[in-house]
């Protein structure tokens, strides 16, 4: 595995600090930056898990018709135009014409339908399964989702269920009203509920007088064709004479169906396309938008985004040792490279490259610091706990806070391309193999446009075993007034005016994980060699 | 990150902006293939742009954006279909920023902008896949499907997975744009052959 840096996002946790990251609990708290969004208002960083999301439009993922949601509800959250779902392989089914009347004479007839010929029916070009085979086929090849919905609607359970709706549809506002007062934090779900509850407000007095419901399909009382799937007799009439596995609908064949359907595959029905939605994000704590899409649903611009990586410089991490290992193995010719060489050995000591990128349009000056933490003690391995709980490694970076140079537009980079492959490599290459290189490995290594290299060391220790992953926390000053100059109302700005250059640091932590190391007693060999 | 990818000098033809054409790919009727510039063709890749519509005059068979890679052994095939009884290909349009792994059968009709497949895929006949989508490795796309934007598809027969990350078109640019400069000649092999 490569090794990898990713950021924390504190919504998990009480305190601002990470967890440890040798827990197997800490990933969850842990993101790609991409991942990330960043609230102005707040000054923090947003995960998915913490962000508070909307749904901002419905599409139907195969034709891409925006629906809107005032017939999402009627069309019962499904494409109601001519999308249709394989129930064995969940591809998209497609309208065939049946095959043309046969003259006898071998030709093919001059097309008299420019559609085909009907009857129409529904086919899977993946697994082969048609809807002739479970009785469906149609007169027409258009409005097909309505004739399928008629029949949904149609089924006993459905027309119960709408019932039940029906009956319960008064005593709805008083009951969400209650939800609303009785949990906190409900209410700014379900916005309707508070407005609405002024009419439950009369009904609440006597909301306990729900009458009864009599149910009209009763439970495994219903027609024998129904009952398959009800857990009663025909259900185990059906498996007694089954001769293969193919006979039975799979789990997951079944699982998006609202209600118990028939155990056979024979019976599967296809089904309309369930629509996917655009979704835009708010921040959790002040509401703000983070992410709000364009209207057009297969747009991918955004109105708003406000994403992580726009703010925090972004770090990506480099094994010096590693990248000669492999040049080395393809000098030497040598196609399939051996693990040993490019991971860490207990007991050595390895030098890390960090390279910071600015995104931001001034240069911001960058501190690390190493969360300093010993493992817990294992409670299940007392001899082991006194050796595991020394620091299994220790880390070396800078001290010093460094600079990144603004990001400038991206145009003025393009040159740099061709450049920055030949140059820098050789003399990355050379600082690799030459032993020389040891003195200079902690520090500031390069700078170039918007980015900092910086070289860290990390010590492993002789007993060690594991991951190589520590929390490292970063701090950066920027100045404030240039990144954000749209608002000129936040109170920090208004009494820290006089100082002319106004500088704010923002910090965050990251988890940096270097890799595995390898207990040395088979590899060593390898490397004396 | 920054470490470049070298290929032997000669094993590439690289073209007034910037297209780096494999000599051991086979790329059939090259005078209907468009590049737009920057695109890698790998070794061993496959380009049918013999295989054109019917009739007279100059036909685009397959047209490729800037910043695209096509990978080692690749087939990028027209898709063809028999409408009314007569048997005809159209055209495969892929816009920039498109990443193809090794291995993979193409015959989509169109492939937008900033879109990843994987190695080892097949992209059925008239597949339609829209801007920033990602196809993962190993997933077989049965044909005529449609693939909405950012949206991750896998498996056999391919299906959504998750919704990809609202920042996946600068994600995609940025590794595009340094896969390309970092896939230069090799320097040794050069200075070998003027030996």
């Amino acid at each position: 595995m490569s090794p990898s840096v990713e950021y924390y996002c504190p919504c998990q946790a009480s305190t601002p600090h990470p967890p440890q990251p040798n827990l197997a609990s800490s990933s969850y708290s842990f993101h790609a930056l991409h991942n990330l969004y960043f609230c102005e208002e707040c000054d923090a960083i947003r995960c998915n898990h913490c962000v508070m999301v909307e749904v901002s439009g419905y599409y139907c993922p195969n034709c891409l018709f925006e629906v809107p949601s005032a017939s999402v509800r009627a069309e019962k959250n499904r494409c109601a135009r001519n999308c249709f779902m394989c129930p064995s392989c969940k591809n998209t089914l497609s309208v065939v014409p049946s095959d043309p009347p046969d003259n006898g004479d071998g030709r093919i007839p001059p097309t008299i339908n420019a559609a085909g010929e009907p009857p129409f029916f529904l086919y899977c070009n993946h697994c082969r399964w048609d809807s002739a085979e479970v009785g469906i086929t149609f007169e027409k090849p258009t409005g097909l989702a309505a004739q399928l919905q008629k029949f949904e609607d149609s089924a006993p359970e459905s027309l119960e269920f709408e019932r039940l709706k029906e009956h319960f549809e008064p005593y709805l506002p008083a009951a969400s009203s209650a939800l609303a007062r009785d949990i906190p934090g409900v209410a700014r779900y379900t916005p309707h509920a508070l407005s609405r509850s002024r009419s439950g407000r009369d009904k609440n007095a006597n909301r306990q007088e729900v009458p009864d419901y009599r149910a009209r399909v009763e439970i495994g009382a219903v027609t024998t064709g129904y009952a398959l799937g009800g857990g009663a007799d025909p259900d185990v009439e059906f498996m007694r004479h089954l001769e293969t596995v193919e006979e039975v609908s799979t789990l997951e064949q079944r699982w998006g169906n609202s209600w118990v359907t028939s155990p056979r595959s024979l019976d599967l029905k296809p089904l309309r396309i369930p629509l996917h939605s655009k979704k835009s994000k708010r921040c959790p704590s002040c509401r703000h938008i983070l992410i709000k899409p364009e209207q057009k649903a297969q747009s991918v611009r955004y109105k708003i985004k406000l994403v992580a990586a726009n703010y925090l410089p972004a770090i990506t991490i480099n094994l010096p040792h590693m990248q000669a290992a492999l040049a080395m193995l393809r000098r030497s010719g040598r196609a399939n490279a051996e693990p040993q060489d490019g991971t860490m050995l207990a007991g050595k000591t390895y030098p890390f490259h960090l390279s910071f990128t600015n995104p931001l349009y001034d240069p911001i000056q960058v501190r690390l610091h190493v969360q300093r933490a010993l493992p817990p003690p294992h409670p299940n391995a007392p001899p082991e706990a006194e050796k595991t709980r020394r620091p299994p490694f220790a880390i070396m970076l800078p001290t010093q806070a460094f600079p990144i140079a603004a990001f400038a537009e991206a145009w003025e980079y393009d040159d740099d391309e061709d450049m920055f492959g030949v140059e820098e490599e050789d003399e990355d290459f050379d600082g690799a193999r030459d032993p020389r290189g040891r003195s200079r490995t902690v520090g500031v290594l390069e700078r170039r446009a918007n980015v900092t290299v910086i070289g860290g060391e990390v010590m492993i220790s002789k007993e060690s075993r594991g991951d190589i992953k520590f929390n490292m926390l970063v701090s950066y000053t920027y100045r404030s007034d240039d990144p954000e100059p749209e608002e000129p109302g936040t109170p920090s700005r208004l009494q820290a005016q006089p100082k002319q250059p106004e500088m704010k640091t923002f910090s965050f932590y990251t988890v940096v994980d270097l890799g595995t190391i390898i207990v040395r007693d088979t590899s060593s060999v390898d490397m004396d060699s | 990150m920054d470490h470049p990818i070298y290929y032997p000098k000669s094993e590439y033809i690289e073209t007034d902006t910037g297209n780096k054409v494999s000599r051991r790919a086979t790329i059939a009727g090259p005078q209907n293939i468009i590049l737009g510039g920057k695109t890698v063709i790998a070794n061993g890749a496959i380009i049918r742009g013999d295989l054109r519509r019917t009739g007279p005059g100059h036909a685009v068979v397959i047209s490729l954006g800037r910043y695209c890679l096509v990978g080692e052994g690749c087939i990028m095939r027209p898709p063809y279909k028999t409408y009314r009884g007569n048997f005809n290909y159209y055209p495969m349009k892929i816009g920039d920023h498109v990443h193809i792994g090794a291995n993979t059968v193409v015959e989509a009709a169109q492939i937008g902008s900033h879109v990843e497949i994987g190695k080892n895929c097949v992209i059925g006949k008239f597949t339609i896949i829209k801007d920033c989508a990602k196809i993962a490795d190993n997933t077989v796309i049965p044909p005529n499907t449609v693939i909405p934007a950012l949206s991750l598809f896998a498996g056999s027969p391919g299906h959504f997975v998750e919704d990809m990350p609202e920042s996946t078109q600068e994600m995609v640019e940025a590794m595009t744009k340094s896969y390309y400069s970092r896939f230069q000649p090799d320097p040794s092999s050069a200075a070998a052959q003027q030996r």
